[in-house]
């Protein structure tokens, strides 16, 4: 039987997936600028190492290594729930203005709001999600008739407008701050995944405890929405509905992931792709695999980044390896 | 199993395209909805089956307003295979069909026993069994219809709503659609309901012929009751001969003419909504 190859091979996908993360976990753990090598990792694991040797691995890398993790495969469930909803493959979280959202929150907030040190680091990434979720709340009124709900197509032309023009206005706001403000909002923006303290871990993880399982009971949803609206009706889906409660779990997922790694996109694009290619269209099979690939793909091009690539943002990294495979995607349409 | 629609009136945004509309489903047969581009039978279609809201009046599914009852209930009483529908790429025929067990399922856990013995059941009496690895985006057009048929059937409901199943699809293609139907209708009891173009296919496999102009009905009765010259005339704006199939005695209809006063001619071509306004005025 077809069915049960697919499904033994998306077992052995999702073993693949863990068994790469493990291992790019253990190359982040022992790469770095800092006074850690491969060889010192395990006594230190093992409560063994100096105090500094400690700090470096328990208070930098490791927690560096949890949020892109997670915020990977936030940006990825947040991608393929999206695609999922709007019928069309090339949706990402951008395109609901998240990134544009948040992007315009934190510059605001710098602007306007000068930094008080300690509380700074803590006040960001709620300043970026709330900048992220009202646009997305904005996007939705803008995109939303009454009687039908939510149309796709309108949902992705507002929010492609909404993008554009928050970007705009990012400029203008810009072009007015100091040269060391625009550094940090110019950093903020290319998804340097700034937020690499455990508070930012804590912050991350419930949304996906509670959003990955919410995810996985509504695949079935997700896949007859994919039939279009009259089939999904037709076959018992309550469709405004579903689509809403999918767009608000989408929202905060990716909106969570971007205030404490700043504007990184093609993650959400690019996993659910991948996953797809490997384990067909259906939703009970790609999803889990996506998540993986996203934090995966995140946790590696932030390593990357920071080792070889001479600091290069993962937001950066990403795109790097996301803008051909966008490309390759159109032109394959 | 009664559907029926009272004082329905439904539309979109500003414009009203059914209006005043009474009408009841028989059981256990084949009805066919005909009439010209936007005279608003799609529209009557998708509102009977719950997909579009009605601005006033009722759809009522054995006496309850079946926009009040939940979907998935709903969705165990009456299937509908909408207008060109697309499956998503690399789906196959047998995960479609399996799609359709959608309202018999519990929210997790994958196809019971009984689910994949009704699938291989639609699978089979569709003709789909040999396709039934294949993805849907690679079949035939005929195949690919035959194909959502097994989904809808796989949701075993008594009542099968389809929206112009034969556009689109060769002469061999569009007889092998209806003759299943058909014989789902004998075979199995079902209660079909269709929006069909041509008004021969209606004629021969239709039990009871449902003529639209502007929103509502013109007249519903046996095909070789309602089929008429004047019938042709007002509703479809063409002048014609209805002449007794050599085969079947079943009337066939051989237009030769625009009618005089055509509404036809200056009406939009699309299935557009607003187009019935005109095509009703000019016709008057």
């Amino acid at each position: 039987m077809r069915q049960r190859a697919i499904v033994r091979r998306q077992r052995i996908l999702l073993v693949i997936m863990l068994g790469l993360i493990a291992l790019t976990f253990v190359v982040g753990m022992g790469w770095g600028y800092a006074s850690l090598s491969f060889d010192r990792l395990l006594p230190v694991l093992l409560g063994k190492g100096t105090a500094k040797e400690q700090f470096v691995l328990y208070s930098i890398r490791l927690p560096r290594l949890a949020v892109t993790l997670l915020a990977g495969m936030a940006l990825a469930l947040s991608g393929a729930l999206l695609q999922g909803l709007m019928r069309n493959n090339l949706a990402d979280p951008g395109i609901v203005g998240i990134n544009a959202g948040a992007g315009v929150g934190v510059a605001l907030y710098f602007l306007f709001f000068p930094a008080q040190a300690d509380s700074f680091v803590y006040v960001l990434p709620l300043v970026a999600f709330f900048g992220a979720c009202l646009t997305a709340a904005l996007i939705y009124l803008f995109a939303s008739r009454r009687g039908t709900g939510i149309q796709p197509i309108r949902l992705v032309l507002v929010g492609v407008g909404f993008s554009l023009a928050l970007s705009g206005t990012m400029v203008v706001l810009i072009t007015s701050a100091d040269p060391f403000q625009v550094d940090f909002i110019a950093r903020w923006l290319t998804g340097s995944v700034w937020g690499t303290d455990w508070p930012f871990v804590w912050a991350l993880l419930p949304w996906l405890l509670v959003l990955v399982p919410v995810a996985l009971l509504k695949t079935r949803s997700l896949d007859m929405l994919g039939l279009g609206d009259v089939a999904a009706t037709g076959a018992g889906v309550p469709v405004e509905r579903e689509r809403l409660l999918l767009l608000l779990a989408a929202v905060g997922l990716a909106a969570s992931a971007v205030a404490v790694t700043g504007g990184i996109s093609f993650i959400g694009l690019m996993a659910p792709h991948i996953a797809r290619a490997l384990v067909g269209p259906r939703y009970g099979l790609m999803l889990p695999l996506a998540v993986l690939v996203g934090g995966w793909l995140l946790v590696a091009a932030d390593i990357v980044g920071r080792n070889l690539a001479d600091g290069i943002p993962a937001g950066i990294m990403v795109s790097l390896i996301g803008a051909p495979y966008f490309v390759y995607l159109l032109l394959k349409k | 199993m009664d559907l029926r629609t009272r004082e329905l009136e439904v539309g979109y945004a500003d414009d009203v395209v059914v209006r005043n509309l009474n009408l009841s489903v028989l059981p256990g047969r084949i009805t066919a909805l005909v009439g010209a581009n936007g005279s608003g039978k799609s529209t009557i279609l998708k509102a009977m089956a719950r997909i579009l809201k009605p601005k006033a009046g009722s759809v009522l599914l054995d006496g309850k307003a079946i926009h009040k009852l939940p979907t998935r209930t709903v969705a165990r009483q009456l299937a509908i295979l909408p207008q060109n529908p697309t499956a998503p790429d690399g789906l196959t025929v047998s995960e479609l069909v399996a799609y359709g067990r959608f309202p018999h399922q519990g929210g997790f856990g994958g196809l019971t026993k009984e689910d994949q013995e009704v699938v291989r059941w639609a699978l089979r009496v569709t003709g789909m069994e040999p396709h039934a690895e294949r993805p849907v985006d690679q079949l035939s057009g005929g195949q690919r219809q035959r194909a959502w048929i097994a989904m809808a059937l796989a949701q075993q409901t008594p009542m099968l709503f389809l929206d112009e199943p034969t556009t689109y699809l060769d002469m061999a293609h569009q007889l092998e659609v209806l003759q299943l139907l058909q014989r789902l209708n004998r075979e199995e009891g079902r209660t079909v309901v269709m929006v069909l173009h041509d008004l021969n296919h209606a004629s021969r496999y239709a039990h009871h012929m449902v003529a639209i102009k502007g929103g509502t009905v013109y007249g519903e009765g046996a095909p070789a009751d309602v089929m008429t010259p004047e019938m042709l005339r007002e509703v479809f704006g063409i002048e014609a001969d209805i002449v007794p199939d050599p085969r079947t005695g079943l009337p066939l209809c051989l237009p030769y003419a625009l009618a005089n006063d055509a509404p036809q001619a200056d009406a939009p071509r699309d299935g557009f909504a607003g187009g019935e306004e005109t095509a009703a005025v000019a016709g008057r």
